[in-house]
């Protein structure tokens, strides 16, 4: 039987039930638990380890089967021998080897509690001491009276022996026994709140008298929530009066016991509320129902899902938008008078309290409504009153004030009715909510970053279900479900920058499942699913390709969606965001408008207005039919196709822009590669080719990234320049980036470029000897001085020869040099981008240039950390960070793949491809009526062009954002440039100013604008490098928690609406 | 006069695994309502006990009444019991069973005729009007028990 549960390591502890209640309690968290029971040992396991394993502070549960409830172990084995399950855990007949290795799977990171319902428990709990369980429930009359039809005169004694026996044999192997009274709940509804509080007391008392030292004292869910907060306010203050003060002891909470609604809706209403009754009415621990309740036994899942809402809804209802009172704010006399009266009157009737109890009930000093028990008197009656409360209709010969059972007597039709009350009402409340107005969302811009958002509502809808229908609305002005980038009709020739193993939008890896929101293929599993020439995860997918990618995930998302939510695509133009009758009114350009509760703003790259330099040029080329201007923008957007065969052609721009553009004018052209035999390419034209002639302020295309040795999920570990450091820098207010940040980022470059070699030569353990030391000695005397140590140490390893690495010079290597022409500039250039191809096929792992360029990339969220929301002075991020880091950074670590810098080289050799040199102008010439460009270091280099294409992509900048979306908002003062706090004056990048998550726009007041989100390229500058398109596979990154966390505060608004009519309801 | 002052003697009851209380509390009401004296048996009924208090409170009439879905099993026990008693009394007392007879819903339509043919003077089984069985049990309780040789499945 044992084998079924597989290894689950040594035996461990259970930790006390008591002490973990506390424990959570002084967390302010409340202890959620499932009623479950599984006949078989490894379903037991299973359904345990779920509970343990979930996203709440739970509790475990396993329940007895009905046969061993009565003892009827014979049965219970009869049935195990004949493979029929059982509607519980067989406890005795499994054995206390078998339960403890079942309880061993939750990993003793909860206590497991056993519930039985027997009127003799002697025999389970003699088995749950023997497997090491120590926490169970029941009572001598919460267990007796309404399912069993043994006398109280033999339940009684019964319970004194087993609760006896359990305290010392549990006491004896080292355990404190609990028990929690079953009294709180007597049939499940219509019993009067100060009965059950009075049984609930009188349990624990007798609990106490059989030595027990550790109790919770019980309480179900009624009809009225203020009420039951009463109940439990009484039941509080009645346990601290009676139980002597060595017994620790809690409160634990039912969800409502009686009929349970039939509508998921109103399931889950009323689960609600009993999770903010919980933690409202001060009970620490909350014993949950799943929606199934009503229909079947619930599965794991639904178990599971139930208790993680529950434990959210829990702390929500800490919260002030929760609009029940606490504990303390209510007026619980009436409750706490009447259950006092029964208390006293039952104890004074014997000094034993089992005794006493039994009395009591002969008497009819205690009488359960509607108990058909025969020891039961049956002359009291419960109902509900006209504000839902539940109350006394006959009190029989109870010692409670007249006043009490001043109502008419209840009638078989009244009955109906009340005991379908409560489901009857949430029902009624579920459908209103359902049927309401949906609770809208409109995602703005439909790239990686709006479809981002889009899958994350996906996933917490499916899994939160709320009441509430949902409307998102994915809205794109290009292409829905791509966006304008990535869009699928541009030219196969421009590629993405990222290897496609690297590449995912999902939130999660790809399971037995369909593809789904928080669970699908990355780019390279998705391509090699639907093409049969797929070339290895290390390749490079066109653009084309990743916005067919980007549509596939769409679907995937919106297939995933409950049934309660929609998802609409829509193909159109937002120019305007106003608020108008409590919500949020979008004007289309197509005409229509769209109403809205939350608006997530992910527009992405601008076409910002021209300025300064490039406005002339754009004039000039208007002015004259011999020039012509492009302007910057994305390749794809460009009207390239236009340009003349022949044409002579200047290029603004050596960066990624300007490998698109060359990449359209020659193999978009038809002309092709072909290997040289001698491991690099020629370049075949096809004639309809431009002559090219590029430049740049560097003169160097940017180099190629390093191959790809690192696996997805591949994560770099800082040693100096951490998260830990940068925070702790930031403490002491704004940051100057170059004397501060810089030198620790620079030394982990340099200790990664020297180790890197060092590994190279002698392997990983001289590598990691080398790390240490250079680190240890880094540490101890500064980053000022790290090149210089890790440069000494490697030579120390025994590695001498490399070149420093300075970043200053790979970023311009022909600062200061002059050339005698064109030809030898020419020849320089072809060295370099040869030695930066043999440094690039080095790889990101093994080679030292491309690994420690790496680090700037994966270190990009600590220097977020150390950036954003103004960490550095204004002065610093305008000149050290946007002037010289940023550019630099992008330059060196966000390269093409190698293939494209082989092909430059080719495609120079065939004289298709000139690069003018560095610090190149671009002029236009009167004269000619046409522009000029040349490099003042190069002699000779002055070449007259008919076109020019500026190969630079725009950056934000709000002033020059001529969108009407950008217009209204900015006009509005919803969108206003980040300014830095530090000096008042624009911080240089011209993104709008947002809150951090869940990044709301910050407005002209300087107050966040409920209702709206801001992500990505618009955010540029108050953040740093937002221009992300999508994730890695693995741990989630920053790109994955920023759509997370605004669809959480999104979806927040659609749970507040759906409780209220609960609340309405309750209150009426 | 003594008999027209007598109230009519109801048994009420469920089948010995049925621990569910609330439709024997509402039986009860409605069948006071109508007149009847109840005599409430309670939760999980033995064979025997059923038995016994019909020996000893000759009622005008058993209600059975089970949702557990075991009342076509139980059921079948212990109205064999019932009708095989020594005292023609006890064999003959009209009894009536209705509620969740069985776990399959409208699917069990054939346990009725079976619970008839095993000697039930009548069953109501889920989605019954409640008029009928009022009707029914009020025809049962004043009839001559020996002179009723059908039942009514509704």
């Amino acid at each position: 039987m044992t084998g079924a549960i597989g290894t689950t390591g040594p035996a461990g502890r259970q930790p006390d039930f008591q002490t973990y209640v506390e424990q959570a309690a002084a967390a302010a968290q409340l202890v959620v638990q499932p009623r479950m029971g599984m006949s078989g040992p490894a379903e037991m396991a299973a359904g345990l380890s779920a509970v343990a394993a979930s996203r709440a502070r739970t509790a475990g549960t396993i329940t007895i089967d009905s046969y061993t409830r009565v003892e009827d172990m014979r049965s219970a084995g009869a049935a195990l021998a004949a493979g029929k399950p059982l509607n519980g855990f067989p406890i005795v007949n499994h054995g206390p080897h078998t339960t403890a290795r079942v309880v061993d799977s939750t990993g003793h990171r909860i206590p497991v509690q056993v519930r039985h319902g027997s009127a003799r428990p002697g025999h389970i709990f003699e088995a749950m001491v023997a497997a090491g369980l120590s926490a169970s429930e029941g009572g001598p009359v919460s267990y007796c009276l309404p399912y069993s039809r043994i006398p109280l005169a033999e339940a009684v004694p019964a319970w004194v022996d087993a609760s006896q026996q359990f305290a010392e044999t549990a006491s004896a192997r080292g355990m404190r026994a609990h028990l929690e009274t079953f009294g709180g709940c007597m049939l499940g509804q219509l019993c009067p709140p100060s009965l059950l509080v009075a049984i609930s007391v009188l349990e624990a008392v007798f609990f106490a008298r059989c030595g027990l030292t550790s109790v919770s004292l019980s309480y179900a869910q009624q009809t009225h929530a203020i009420q039951d907060i009463e109940a439990l306010a009484a039941l509080r203050r009645l346990a601290q009066e009676y139980l002597p003060e060595e017994v620790a002891r809690h409160v634990v909470l039912y969800t409502y016991m009686g009929v349970y609604p039939s509508t998921d809706s109103g399931a889950q209403l009323l689960l609600d509320m009993s999770a903010q009754i919980a933690v409202r009415g001060g009970a620490e621990r909350l014993i949950v129902k799943t929606a199934a309740e009503a229909h079947r036994i619930p599965t794991v899942a639904e178990n599971i899902t139930a208790l993680e809402r529950v434990a959210d809804l829990g702390r929500h209802a800490r919260s002030d938008e929760c609009a029940l009172p606490w504990a303390r704010q209510v007026d619980y006399g009436t409750v706490y008078t009447e259950a006092s009266a029964l208390i006293q009157a039952v104890l004074a009737g014997d000094p034993d309290p089992g005794t006493a109890l039994r009395k009591a009930f002969a008497a009819g000093v205690l009488d359960v409504p509607f108990c058909l028990h025969r020891d039961n008197a049956g002359a009291a009656q419960g109902a509900i009153d006209e504000d839902g409360r539940l109350v006394w209709a006959k009190t029989g010969a109870m010692p409670l004030p007249a006043r009490a059972a001043a109502r008419p007597a209840v009638t078989s039709t009244r009955l109906l009715g009340m005991l379908r009350h409560t489901a009857e009402a949430h029902d009624r409340a579920g459908a209103l909510a359902r049927g309401g107005s949906p609770y809208r969302i409109a995602v703005v811009g439909s790239g990686p970053r709006g479809l981002a958002v889009a899958e994350r509502l996906s996933a917490r809808l499916a899994a939160e279900q709320p009441e509430r229908a949902v409307e998102i609305s994915v809205i794109d002005k290009a292409e829905v479900g791509a966006g304008r980038i990535w869009r699928t009709d541009q030219d196969g020739s421009f590629l993405m920058n990222t290897a496609c193993g690297e590449v995912t939008m999902f939130s999660g890896p790809s399971d037995d499942g369909p593809a789904r929101a928080g669970a699908g293929p990355s780019l390279g599993e998705w391509w090699a699913s639907t093409d049969p020439d797929y070339p290895g995860p290390n390749s490079y997918a066109p653009r084309a390709l990743y916005g067919r990618y980007l549509g596939f995930y769409l679907d995937a998302v919106e297939s995933s969606l409950p049934g309660n939510a929609t998802l609409r695509r829509v193909a159109d133009e937002v120019t305007a965001v106003e608020w108008e009758d409590q919500g949020w009114r979008l004007t289309l350009a197509g005409g229509g408008a769209l109403r809205t509760d939350r608006v997530v703003l992910a527009t992405g790259h601008p076409v910002t207005e021209l300025s300064g330099e490039q406005a002339e040029l754009a004039a000039f080329g208007a002015a004259h039919p011999g020039a012509r201007y492009i302007r910057g923008d994305s390749a794809a957007d460009m009207p390239l196709e236009t340009i003349a065969p022949g044409s002579r052609v200047a290029v603004l721009g050596l960066g990624l822009s300007f490998y698109d553009v060359v990449a359209a004018l020659t193999t978009g052209r038809g002309g092709r590669f072909e290997a040289d035999g001698r491991g690099g390419l020629r370049y075949l034209p096809s004639g309809r080719e431009p002559e090219l002639v590029a430049g740049s302020r560097s003169g160097v295309p940017m180099p190629a990234r390093g191959l790809n040795q690192k696996r997805p999920d591949w994560r770099y570990r800082a040693r100096l320049f951490t998260p830990e450091r940068i925070t702790a820098l930031r403490r002491g207010g704004p940051l100057d980036f170059r004397d501060d940040v810089w030198p620790w980022l620079n030394a982990e470059v340099q200790l990664v470029y020297y180790a890197t070699a060092v590994r190279a030569r002698y392997g990983g353990e001289a590598e990691q000897r080398c790390l240490d030391a250079a680190t240890a000695q880094i540490l101890a005397e500064g980053a000022t001085d790290a090149e210089r140590i890790a440069r000494d140490t490697a030579a120390r390893f025994g590695v001498a020869e490399p070149d420093r690495l300075d970043v200053d010079r790979l970023a311009r290597p022909f600062a200061g040099l002059d050339f005698t022409g064109p030809e030898e500039f020419t020849a320089r250039l072809t060295g370099l981008l040869a030695a930066d191809i043999a440094q690039a096929r080095l790889g990101n792992r093994h080679g030292p240039l491309k690994a420690a360029l790496d680090v700037l990339r994966d270190v990009r969220g600590t220097i977020r950390l150390a950036v954003d929301y103004g960490g550095l002075t204004a002065r610093s991020h305008r000149r050290d960070f946007l002037g010289r880091f940023a550019p630099l950074s992008s330059f060196l670590a966000a390269g093409p793949p190698v293939e494209r810098l082989e092909q430059l080289l080719a495609l120079m050799a065939a004289g298709v491809l000139d690069v003018v040199g560095p610090s190149a102008r671009f002029a236009a010439d009167p004269a000619t009526g046409a522009f000029t460009v040349d490099s003042p270091q190069v002699a000779e280099s002055l070449r007259v062009c008919g076109t020019l294409i500026d190969a630079r992509i725009p950056g934000t900048d709000l002033g020059r954002d001529p969108a009407p979306l950008t217009r209204q908002l900015t006009a509005a003062g919803i969108w206003v440039p980040a300014v830095d706090p530090a000096d008042d004056g624009p911080s240089g990048a011209g993104g709008v100013a947002v809150t951090t998550a869940p990044y709301r726009p910050v407005d002209l007041a300087g107050s966040p604008v409920d209702g709206l989100y801001v992500l990505g390229i618009p955010t540029e500058g108050r953040r740093w490098f937002m221009q992300v398109g999508s994730t890695r596979p693995g741990p989630w990154t920053q790109f994955t928690s920023d759509a997370d966390a605004i669809a959480a505060d999104a979806l927040a608004g659609a749970a507040d609406r759906s409780r209220l009519p609960a609340l309405e309801g309750e209150r009426r | 006069m003594s008999r027209e002052i007598r109230k009519k003697r109801i048994v009420l009851s469920t089948v010995s695994s049925d621990s569910h209380t609330w439709n024997l509390v509402f039986l009860q009401l409605l069948l006071e309502e109508l007149g009847y004296e109840v005599v409430n048996l309670g939760s999980c009924v033995p064979d025997e006990v059923l038995v016994e208090a019909v020996r000893t409170h000759a009622p005008d009439s058993v209600v059975i009444s089970s949702v557990n879905g075991h009342g076509h099993i139980d059921g079948l026990r212990v109205i064999t019991a019932l009708r095989a008693d020594r005292n023609p009394a006890v064999a003959g007392v009209p009894v009536m069973i209705g509620g969740k007879l069985g776990i399959r819903g409208a699917a069990d339509s054939g346990l009725a005729d079976e619970l008839l043919a095993a000697g039930f003077n009548a069953v109501f089984t889920e989605g019954a009007d409640p008029d009928e069985f009022t009707r029914e049990l009020a025809r049962l309780a004043s009839a001559d028990g020996l002179a009723l040789s059908e039942g009514i499945a509704a």
